[in-house]
């Protein structure tokens, strides 16, 4: 299994917000996508996700042009979880997170016990068990981003792409949120997530990618990304970096 | 009991029986399966469109299919039921494209506002195109009159064996789209990673509306407000799974225009209301609360 991309270029309105980008994600990592606001990140994110056509390039999947392939047959290999969600009006949290079994549900969404253990699985992974039986509206902004999480994760892909999963979350839910993904990383998924907050990122993650404006500035380990230089070029930020204590990772403190 | 008597085996000779028999239940059964066509197609428009207001009427549907039915009936007279069940789907296909178009309804995200302005302006074009053309062929007016308003006074064994077929084709077809409608009011984003092609479900749920709305309104006429009143109160019954609520839509809303059709006959007795207009003065109130509730 492999996702790439080859002189991808996507956008809206014929308006090119990713520029010719290359890369493949590593494979069996977690992967932080990085960059100021506007850059791309979210764009890149959806065409990867088969959601946007490339105006130019492709995206492949194991070495095929991933636009060409059926979409439910992608659907049990790669996974996304948008920015924004809508709300859903009538609809209880554990039959939001059952429609992630659609891909693999048989006639007329059925659900099997396999089915109903995973749906179980996942909503106790992010912690929203109790909330089952109540509304997907009723729900708190973080509350609800974990529903949708959780749906996500019902997907059971062996690759998943997460838009910024942590926005609306107090800290205590982020950090159980990046622990749930080290847990998934290591029982073999690879991830790849949209961060603001470039310390999590460099503690949680194996491997950064920095955008900005469309393009892939760097890439690697946080020990080689996370720099001075690249701070004040791609986020025009006067910053140090220092060891985080207790992590022992790269960790960047603004001047 | 001569009712029941001429349901199950009709004699010759008795009246009552043959009224039963030969009037009453080919209307009745036209009344029922129309009203499940037009549910159905609300479900439909509704849950492709993700706007609470969709409906045959609202959207342009009827009265395009109206105005290909007048077409018809006025310039070439001699189709049949076939050919003018084919002319109202031709016609309402058109006005569906052309308010789905003019409302960016194909783009993800559109506004539901404008969509229905959409619906309304070609609605407005279609109904003006219909009285020119009632005005124009004067034989034919009363027949596409009665049409316009919606009755089931002509219901015959006829009309009835050439409509079951199609509308039982697409209503078990709407059946089989509605898992898929559950995935969509999730949003286009998730919808597609769940493995949805957009493309192809909005092109079947719309042949399936045409079908639907096309076969319902050849048999009886144009029919309103029960495609936009049914499916929110059968959601209000029994949620928002649509494999459990687009059936109970259909149950209700052969109830209603069987209802209808009934007052229809027995408001001004001997004359006959059409039961469009029963539906109307129930639908029009249920309407405005919709958009007053929304606008809240």
């Amino acid at each position: 299994m492999s996702l790439s991309t080859q002189d991808l270029s996507v956008g809206y309105h014929g308006k090119a917000i990713v520029k010719e980008v290359s890369f493949e994600l590593p494979k069996g990592k977690i992967i932080a996508l990085l960059g100021p606001n506007g850059c791309g990140k979210s764009t890149l994110l959806k065409a990867m996700a088969r959601i946007l056509k490339p105006m130019t390039g492709q995206v492949f999947w194991n070495d095929q042009d991933l636009h060409q392939m059926p979409s439910r047959q992608l659907s049990k290999e790669l996974a996304l979880l948008p920015q924004t969600q809508p709300i859903p009006e009538g609809v209880k949290v554990k039959d939001l997170v059952a429609y992630g079994r659609s891909p693999y549900t048989g006639f007329w969404g059925r659900l099997n016990k396999e089915d109903n253990r995973i749906i179980n699985d996942v909503m106790a992974q992010v912690g929203i068990t109790e909330l089952g039986e109540q509304l997907v509206s009723e729900l708190s902004g973080g509350q609800r981003q974990r529903a949708w999480l959780a749906m996500t994760l019902a997907q059971d892909t062996p690759y998943l792409l997460l838009d910024e999963p942590t926005t609306y979350m107090d800290l205590s839910h982020q950090v159980e949120l990046m622990q749930t993904l080290r847990k998934l990383n290591s029982s073999g998924k690879t991830i790849i997530t949209v961060l603001h907050d470039i310390n999590q990122a460099a503690r949680y993650c194996d491997h950064l990618i920095v955008m900005k404006d469309g393009e892939i500035i760097t890439q690697g380990e946080p020990e080689n990304v996370l720099t001075q230089d690249m701070l004040k070029t791609v986020f025009s930020l006067n910053a140090q970096i220092h060891r985080d204590p207790i992590a022992n990772t790269p960790m960047c403190v603004v001047e | 009991m001569d009712a029941i008597q001429g349901l199950l085996s009709p004699s010759k000779d008795v009246i009552a029986q043959h009224i039963v028999h030969d009037i009453r239940l080919p209307r009745a059964l036209l009344a029922a399966t129309v009203g499940a066509c037009f549910a159905a197609a609300g479900v439909v428009m509704q849950g492709l469109t993700q706007n609470p207001l969709a409906s045959p009427a609202v959207l342009g549907v009827n009265a395009g299919a109206a105005l290909g039915m007048a077409a018809v009936s006025t310039i070439t007279p001699w189709f049949g039921l076939l050919g003018i069940s084919m002319a109202a789907m031709i016609g309402g296909g058109v006005a569906w494209t052309l308010v789905m178009i003019l409302g960016s309804a194909w783009r993800g995200g559109s506004d539901t506002g404008r969509l229905v302005l959409a619906g309304v302006a070609i609605s407005a074009l279609c109904a003006a195109f219909t009285k020119a053309l009632v005005i124009m062929e004067e034989d034919q007016a009363s027949a596409v009159l009665s049409w316009l308003a919606g009755s089931f006074a002509n219901g015959n064994w006829d009309t009835w064996s050439l409509f079951w077929p199609v509308a039982l084709f697409a209503l078990i077809g709407s059946q089989l789209l509605t898992p898929t409608l559950n995935l969509l009011q999730l949003g286009d984003d998730n919808a597609q990673n769940l493995g949805i092609s957009l493309v192809w479900t909005k092109l079947a749920g719309s042949v399936l509306v045409l079908i639907l709305v096309g076969s319902a309104i050849g048999a009886s006429g144009s029919i309103s407000f029960v495609g936009l009143l049914v499916p929110h109160m059968a959601r209000i019954l029994c949620g928002q799974d649509h494999r459990y609520f687009l059936p109970l839509s259909m149950l209700m809303g052969s109830a209603l225009v069987v209802l209808a059709d009934t007052l229809s006959r027995g408001i001004i007795f001997p004359l006959e209301t059409p039961a469009g207009a029963i539906l109307a003065l129930i639908g029009a109130p249920f309407f405005i609360y919709l958009v007053k509730k929304r606008a809240s």
